[in-house]
């Protein structure tokens, strides 16, 4: 797990910013022109590179050329850093599925239906 | 906030109604919150409770070293919903994720939900400078669930 922790911090870093989230989730629809993706988030071409940048050193998207014309550049998502963040988050929701067994075995113990009478523990 | 691919998600059922069900969850949370160091870092002995103060009510842990605040509690509805700010030792004094419990009626039951969430807002407090290098925001989340995890490798491989 620690080899993954660099990963998956520059993963968070970069989905700190609302503006790269916004990238993030019109991607899923699929690959998409710089342009075309700082027109949908409203931003100008020179702030919006310094956000693409954070993204593309980040790993979370990839710009490539076009098979049919080199000179036309699209973004699209790469699938692994949300795998490692994806890992990251099973860490944590082990930890919280360890507390609430442990919750749900106090409550019902305390709370839950008696067993019915007549019948042996 | 809604749900995003930052949150972490944990669904229980319990046998017990949605008013039980939070009653547990905050008044009896020292009786079910497990124990040991994965869970605990205020020491073996150390107590939690939903506090109430001046400002509302907020999840202390209190240990040999003092009482530490893991958060403050933003939404109080009993039977329904518990909205609690959620901070680990290592966070900055402004750092927080959140915590969301939904306590839902199903069948003679409650459906439990539990996300955490906002782990995207932690951030270096001078991103500028520090950029993607990444130190001081390792420090800073350090990922605790790491340090977590080795401590409790240790604490059950070093256990009698």
């Amino acid at each position: 797990m620690s080899r993954a922790v660099p990963d998956v911090e520059a993963t968070l870093l970069a989905l700190s910013d609302p503006t790269r989230r916004g990238v993030i989730e019109l991607l899923r629809f699929g690959p998409q022109r710089a342009g075309e993706l700082a027109g949908a988030l409203n931003m100008t071409k020179s702030a919006f590179s310094r956000h693409l940048r954070v993204l593309r050193e980040s790993g979370l998207v990839r710009e490539e050329s076009m098979p049919d014309d080199a000179r036309v550049h699209v973004y699209s998502l790469q699938r692994e850093p949300f795998d490692g963040l994806r890992g990251w988050l099973d860490e944590v929701e082990s930890y919280w599925t360890l507390q609430l067994e442990s919750f749900k075995r106090h409550a019902e113990r305390t709370r839950g239906p008696k067993p019915k009478r007549g019948r042996p523990e | 906030m809604s749900a995003t691919a930052e949150t972490a998600r944990v669904i229980t059922f319990v046998q017990v109604s949605p008013h039980d069900a939070f009653e547990v969850f905050t008044d009896e949370v020292d009786l079910w919150w497990r124990r040991g160091p994965r869970f605990r870092s205020g020491g073996p002995d150390s107590e939690l409770c939903f506090e109430q103060d001046a400002q509302g009510r907020r999840l202390i842990e209190r240990g040999k070293e003092g009482v530490f605040e893991i958060g403050r509690v933003q939404v109080w509805e009993p039977g329904k919903r518990l909205l609690l700010e959620y901070r680990l030792r290592n966070f900055a004094p402004n750092e927080r994720t959140e915590v969301e419990v939904r306590f839902e009626e199903q069948g003679k039951g409650t459906r439990v939900v539990l996300e955490h969430r906002g782990w995207e807002a932690l951030r270096p407090e001078h991103p500028a400078r520090h950029g993607l290098s990444g130190e001081s925001f390792s420090g800073m989340i350090g990922l605790h669930w790491g340090d977590l995890l080795t401590a409790y490798r240790q604490y059950a491989s070093g256990r009698p």
